[in-house]
């Protein structure tokens, strides 16, 4: 059985959707069977990135009770992957529909995380597909907690900023424990000479984990290259070579062995 | 030599009728406890007994392993819960007992079996989605 996998933070801005869309291709390249789903409804970004078309169905759709989960799918293997499948779940980026699914009473949210929880057996089970990747909102809200709670591993993504680590602990802590979840942290846009430095390194790591006895995944630089091609591309398809890859591919290995 | 005592099949069904009592007046003790613990009861309250991600976090850890566990699995027994959460059946069965007292948890017989439902949709027909009717 296959994997969901949630990539979420405190904050906003961290990097989650950048590494949610390469984490998801870098899978199919090697050959997997992959579905990403824009989890973030306030701010849906996947179909920017991915220049895909307005799809006739959506993620939310699909929790709204409307469509079947494959309804909601595009098969982006021929374009986006060198090998493997690719599938994508968008969020309906219209102001009607994000001010729509702000207003969702407690009912719903109930119905939407059993949709979500089903996934496991019409995504993973039936159709066979290795992982389910979820690019969720950022902090405590229902739809990150729904897609938290139906995920098997979390992939909490935090900033260098004291704002994002404390919050970030107050998440492990307050929510990820509480379910139980295989969880795995990873830093980004770490400046180089701190990652240069062992003692500044470690100190910054000891800093987010406080205590916690959760694997530190991957400490990833800044990279200027990245905020320089402006989200217009899947970075690992057109920069096969650079670092930032290298450094995803060894994060992807570590996620399938957790 | 003592002889093994004879139990009396009247005085065994006696005492497991108590048994059963004692257990069904514990687990509602402790719904109460919880229910102490946590304000009123959900219903007295006004808000709809809804078992979402909120009320989930809220729950005692034991009652939350269960509540997630039959989250997931849409439909069970005592025994299909215990297979995932690796603790008693009995037990499972006082928790999902528990759940059902607190109102987040619809219980239902199927012959000899006892399934445990969370209720999403209360025109619900046998647990299909809108596009499978």
């Amino acid at each position: 059985m296959g994997k969901i996998v949630a990539i979420h933070s405190y904050k906003g801005g961290t990097g989650k959707t950048l590494l949610s869309i390469n984490l998801a291709t870098l899978y199919a390249n090697r050959g997997k069977g992959v579905v990403l789903l824009d989890l973030d409804f306030r701010a849906p970004s996947l179909q920017a990135i991915l220049k895909v078309q307005n799809s006739e169905y959506w993620i939310n759709d699909y929790l709204n009770g409307v469509c079947d989960i494959k309804k909601a799918l595009i098969d982006l293997s021929e374009t986006h992957a060198k090998r493997g499948r690719l599938l994508v779940g968008l969020a309906n980026p219209s102001t009607e529909a994000i001010r729509e699914m702000t207003a969702k009473d407690r009912k719903w949210e109930m119905k939407a995380l059993g949709r979500l929880l089903s996934l496991k057996t019409s995504l993973l089970s039936e159709m066979n597909l290795d992982y389910i990747i979820f690019d969720t909102s950022p902090g405590l809200q229902y739809s990150s907690i729904n897609a938290i709670v139906s995920a098997d591993i979390v992939l909490v993504v935090s900033g260098t900023d004291i704002s994002d680590i404390k919050g970030t602990q107050r998440m492990i802590d307050e929510l990820y424990e509480l379910f139980e979840k295989k969880t795995g942290l990873i830093m980004n846009k770490v400046l180089f000479d701190v990652l240069e430095s062992k003692t500044q390194r470690a100190d910054l790591a000891k800093k987010l984990l406080n205590n916690n006895n959760l694997p530190m995944i991957e400490m990833i630089p800044c990279f200027c290259d990245i905020l320089r091609t402006g989200g217009v591309s899947v970075f690992v398809n057109e920069n096969p070579e650079h670092p930032f890859v290298k450094t995803l591919d060894r994060m992807a290995t570590t996620i399938e062995n957790l | 030599m003592s002889l093994p005592r004879k139990v009396d099949p009247i005085s065994t069904t006696l005492l497991q009728k108590i048994k059963e009592s004692l257990d069904q007046l514990n687990q509602k003790l402790e719904v109460m406890i919880e229910i102490q613990k946590h304000g009123q009861h959900p219903t007295q309250n006004g808000i709809p007994d809804v078992l979402d991600v909120m009320t989930l976090l809220s729950l005692p850890d034991h009652l939350r392993k269960t509540a997630v566990t039959l989250c997931k699995l849409d439909h069970a027994t005592a025994d299909e819960v215990a297979d995932q959460t690796k603790r008693a059946r009995a037990v499972e069965s006082g928790y999902l007992n528990q759940l059902v007292l607190m109102g987040y948890v619809k219980k239902e017989r199927r012959g000899r079996k006892a399934y445990f439902y969370v209720e999403r949709d209360e025109n619900q027909n046998e647990m299909k989605e809108p596009w499978e009717k």
